[in-house]
């Protein structure tokens, strides 16, 4: 609906969708469908006018400004889609006014009844125009234009010329050079009809179905597509298997069979950081060495997953989202036997020198269960009596620990974050605050056993995505620039030419022209080129091609 | 690779140069309004009504209309005859050359009244071309500002918001250039330029980030292939909502001619061409901008989906992209709706700026979300 002659006709006419549509590929000739009135009773006639309406220009208009409007709040508040935790921090913040915000949907827009059913009346309102008139241009392929008009010299452009030739020869050369710039010609006594520019019409309507088909392809990718996010310590490995996945949403018809079923490693992580200006310690580049195997007894292949530099298997895409600090603890229990002994992730706490927490939590520790909170500092320095991480890399890494013992409270009542450590039941212990370097250790008071920091990995935090409307949408997305452009820079114009015999012998060649769209103008220019051209075939002399070399505007037209 | 601070001293100071010569600019415009072109007057009546592409012959084709072409026959001995005094008026004063202007036309071509502006190929006034000129250079300097700032970074200049700002504004002035040589809007000077050096002069000042390099984020041929063709589309929208503003007080003025209320500042409105013609440059330019802005969001979708696994996310950076990109399609779509056009439309396509400029500077400031590189702590 960039320009369409259906809601050119119809506002020309009067209020749009209240008068009947005419055929794009006919004309003045061939007239409109005649639909009549239609009685205002009965439940056809109101389910037609309200077809009407909502097909009409100033519908489509008021809905696609409907939905820009709907999608403000979406960007303004913080959405459960991209970023839950700020609407938890929305609902501590306003107490009063969260619940109903979201009641309104506006914690989720863009899932929101209210944005959906803007967005699928303004995709019905494009079909119900655009449908037709694909059918109609269709159907007017091969369409001729229609006959000249009696006076052509009415036309908003025109032009009167002489030649020595008699009229059939005239418009024989007429014909010849409107056929040679493809116009589409149709003769008959004493006149010629020429039209050009169907490819405007067909642009205008490639843009608008590839709209639809764009709509198609992103309900495709949320019905069959699905994304997971995984969290993976350097040395370990995991398989694409819903229980293996740190989060998973499906598509509404994804089942946990349609998972790839890839499996991945991660080798080693790497990443380099500016050392020095005023950027130091922003991180330059991460690596991350993989080796993965398509599905089970597949060969093992190996890849560098770098941010903007995905993994593809199988229709799956893997993505480098995140990464951390994983300190290694070992852990010996009160009875001397070694209850725990690997890497644990650790958060980074969001300053620049990566500095990071986590938890430690030991269930199988005997006499009673530990559990620790942890820091761990990649580059620790000493500023004024405080520890901190100056660096993100690990050049100088130390952990400080708060030990507990007691109950986790693992094994009833809600279930815990990994993150997290329930200290309702634990008892803090009382040793000193040390913070370790790779090797060292603590012994806990009261004989409850010893914990030793070992050393470090690192993790990379994956998104694993699938969806399978990606490509369908990158071609609509082309096809809907493609139709843009065609509709924009074509202009759909008609070229009449009448000639006649004078009394001295000679031949008055009227010639008018009509463009049928045309709001950018400079149809005038176009048509002073033609009318050039054409004067310049009854002469015999040949006109450059080009109408900008040999026109000009021949004077103010609406 | 480092930083070469160097060459980015070198960039600022280009950059400052290039902004006193656009400011000059302004003034020469400024100048051409005050007293340059009154005596071109002469020359309206046989103004031709599309925008003609400069370089064209002039006569109307074939004879088209007798009394057109007696118009067009009678135009440029006007035009030759009055454009003498102006140009010893501009360095005498404006006193003498204003009678002369107003005598021109009752005595030039009778033509129609209600057609101003000028004829495509006319010799500009002294101070357009004094303005031309200082633009010119300003922007030859502009652009080797810009891209001595990309040879310090090692990247494309449009990395943080002070860069993208600088290089959004030499594609208006580029733009512009453009439009100046194609349809000669000489008018348009003071209006493009005047917002262009405020826009300098505050990026300069206010959101002024020193060279440095990028999020590893960024680090993509994508930057330069969707910011690039982001920064094309919103430097001429820049110069489309100019055209808005102008069209809306021209439309304005003219309006009130014709119900015959009184008029403040006839004399700049003069020089202007009629409402008509302004809005349809500014439709042809948002028609040149809107593919861009479409294929800008297309490439960002396209970066997204392999930057962070999804070529659609409703972040607010895309949202208010998605909403610039639908109201400028209100507008595509107004300018052919019988009761939408001129004003309405003019007052949407204003709208898709605000929108423009508040994903740029309200989004980027206030909300944070993915595209949060502005490079402002």
């Amino acid at each position: 609906m960039t320009e369409t002659s259906q809601m050119t006709s119809t506002s020309q006419a009067g209020p749009a969708g209240t008068s009947p549509p005419q055929p794009s590929g006919g004309g003045p000739g061939t007239g409109g469908q005649g639909t009549g009135r239609v009685s205002p009773f009965g439940a056809q006639g109101w389910l037609r006018w309200v077809w009407r309406q909502l097909t009409s220009m100033r519908t489509a208009l008021i809905l696609l400004f409907l939905l820009a409007v709907a999608s403000v709040p979406g960007s303004l508040l913080p959405q459960q889609g991209i970023d839950p935790a700020a609407v938890q921090q929305y609902y501590t913040s306003h107490p009063a006014l969260a619940p109903w915000l979201a009641r309104l949907s506006l914690f989720n827009v863009f899932a929101a009844p209210w944005f959906a059913a803007i967005y699928l009346l303004l995709f019905l309102s494009l079909a119900g125009c655009v449908v037709p008139r694909t059918f109609r241009l269709a159907r007017s392929a091969r369409a001729l234009p229609p006959p000249a008009p009696r006076h052509v010299a009415r036309l908003p452009s025109s032009a009167r010329q002489q030649t020595d030739r008699d009229p059939a020869a005239a418009l024989d050369a007429a014909a010849a050079v409107l056929r040679q710039r493809k116009f589409r010609l149709r003769t008959g006594d004493g006149w010629l009809s020429a039209e050009k520019g169907y490819r405007r019409e067909f642009g205008n309507l490639l843009f608008h179905l590839a709209l639809l088909a764009l709509l198609g392809a992103v309900a495709l990718g949320g019905l069959f597509g699905y994304k997971a996010n995984r969290l993976l310590v350097s040395g370990s490995s995991f398989a694409n298997t819903v229980t293996a996945l740190d989060t998973f949403r499906p598509g509404r018809l994804v089942s946990s069979s349609d998972l790839q079923p890839f499996s991945l490693t991660l080798n080693r992580f790497s990443a380099s950081y500016v050392t020095s200006g005023t950027e130091r310690g922003q991180p330059s580049a991460f690596n991350a060495d993989v080796s993965y195997t398509a599905q089970p007894g597949a060969p093992v292949r190996h890849d560098v997953l770098r941010v903007n530099h995905p993994l593809a298997v199988d229709g799956a895409k893997v993505y480098l989202i995140g990464h951390g600090y994983a300190p290694v603890f070992k852990v010996t229990d009160g009875t001397g036997k070694v209850v725990f002994d690997q890497p644990v992730p650790f958060i980074s706490v969001g300053n620049s020198g990566l500095t990071s927490e986590g938890v430690i939590k030991v269930p199988d520790a005997q006499p009673d269960q530990l559990g620790f909170a942890g820091v761990f500092l990649p580059t620790a320095v000493d500023v004024g009596g405080t520890l901190e991480s100056a660096f993100p890399a690990p050049l100088l890494p130390r952990v400080s620990l708060v030990s507990y013992k007691g109950n986790l409270g693992m094994d009833s009542g809600p279930p815990q974050s990994v993150y997290q450590l329930n200290t309702a039941h634990l008892t803090q212990l009382p040793v000193p605050p040390r913070p370790l370097a790779p090797g060292q250790s603590i012994k806990l008071p009261g004989g409850a056993g010893t914990v030793t920091f070992t050393g470090y990995r690192e993790w990379i935090s994956l998104a694993i995505t699938y969806d399978p409307g990606q490509l369908p949408a990158l071609i609509a997305g082309a096809a809907a620039l493609a139709g843009l452009l065609l509709s924009f820079f074509v202009r759909r114009r008609r070229m009449f030419v009448r000639a006649y015999p004078s009394p001295d012998g000679t031949t008055r060649v009227d010639v008018g022209g009509l463009a049928r769209s045309d709001p950018a103008g400079g149809f005038d220019e176009e048509f002073a080129g033609l009318a050039e051209a054409l004067r310049g075939a009854y002469a015999g002399t040949t006109v450059a091609d080009d109408p900008q070399l040999t026109t000009t505007s021949p004077g103010e037209r609406d | 690779m480092p930083i070469n601070q160097g060459l980015s001293h070198f960039s600022d100071h280009f950059l400052m140069v290039a902004l006193l010569l656009y400011f000059l600019a302004v003034l020469a415009f400024a100048a051409d309004f005050a007293f340059g072109r009154r005596a071109t007057d002469a020359t309206r009546s046989a103004e031709p009504a599309e925008l003609v592409p400069a370089g064209v012959a002039a006569p109307a084709a074939g004879g088209a209309q007798a009394a057109g072409a007696d118009g067009a026959a009678a135009g440029p001995p006007a035009a030759t005859a009055t454009s003498s005094p102006a140009t010893a008026g501009a360095g005498t004063g404006g006193a003498g050359t204003g009678g002369a202007g107003t005598a021109g036309p009752t005595s030039g071509a009778p033509g129609r009244p209600g057609i101003l502006g000028r004829r495509a190929g006319l010799p500009a006034g002294p101070w357009v071309r004094a303005g031309l000129g200082l633009v010119i250079i300003g922007l030859a300097l502009h652009i080797v500002g810009v891209i001595t700032r990309g040879l310090a970074v090692h990247r494309v200049p449009w990395g943080d918001m002070y860069e993208f700002v600088i290089a959004v504004s030499c594609v208006a002035v580029i733009f512009f250039v453009g439009l100046m040589i194609k349809y000669r809007p000489y008018y348009l000077g003071l209006f493009v330029m005047a917002p262009i050096v405020i826009i300098i002069g505050l990026a300069q000042t206010v959101i002024y980030t020193p060279a440095g390099p990028i999020a590893v984020a960024l680090n993509s041929y994508w930057l330069a292939i969707h910011v690039t063709a982001i920064t094309l589309a919103s430097g001429t929208y820049v110069v489309a909502a100019v055209l808005a503003v102008v069209f809306l007080f021209a439309d304005r003025h003219s309006r009130r001619v014709a119900a015959g209320l009184p008029v403040r500042n006839g004399e700049v409105f003069r020089l202007l061409p009629s409402p008509e013609r302004i809005d349809q440059l500014a439709y042809r330019t948002v028609v040149f901008a809107f593919p861009l802005w479409t294929f800008g969001i297309m490439a960002g979708a396209i970066w997204a989906d392999q930057a962070w696994g999804r070529y659609w996310g409703w972040d607010p950076t895309e949202t208010w992209a998605f909403i610039t990109w639908v109201v400028y399609a209100c507008f595509l779509h107004a300018r052919v709706t019988a009761g939408w056009r001129g004003r309405r439309a003019a007052y949407i396509q204003l709208a898709g700026f605000g929108c423009l400029l508040f994903n740029l500077l309200g989004v980027s400031i206030f909300v944070t979300g993915l595209h949060s590189y502005a490079g402002l702590n």
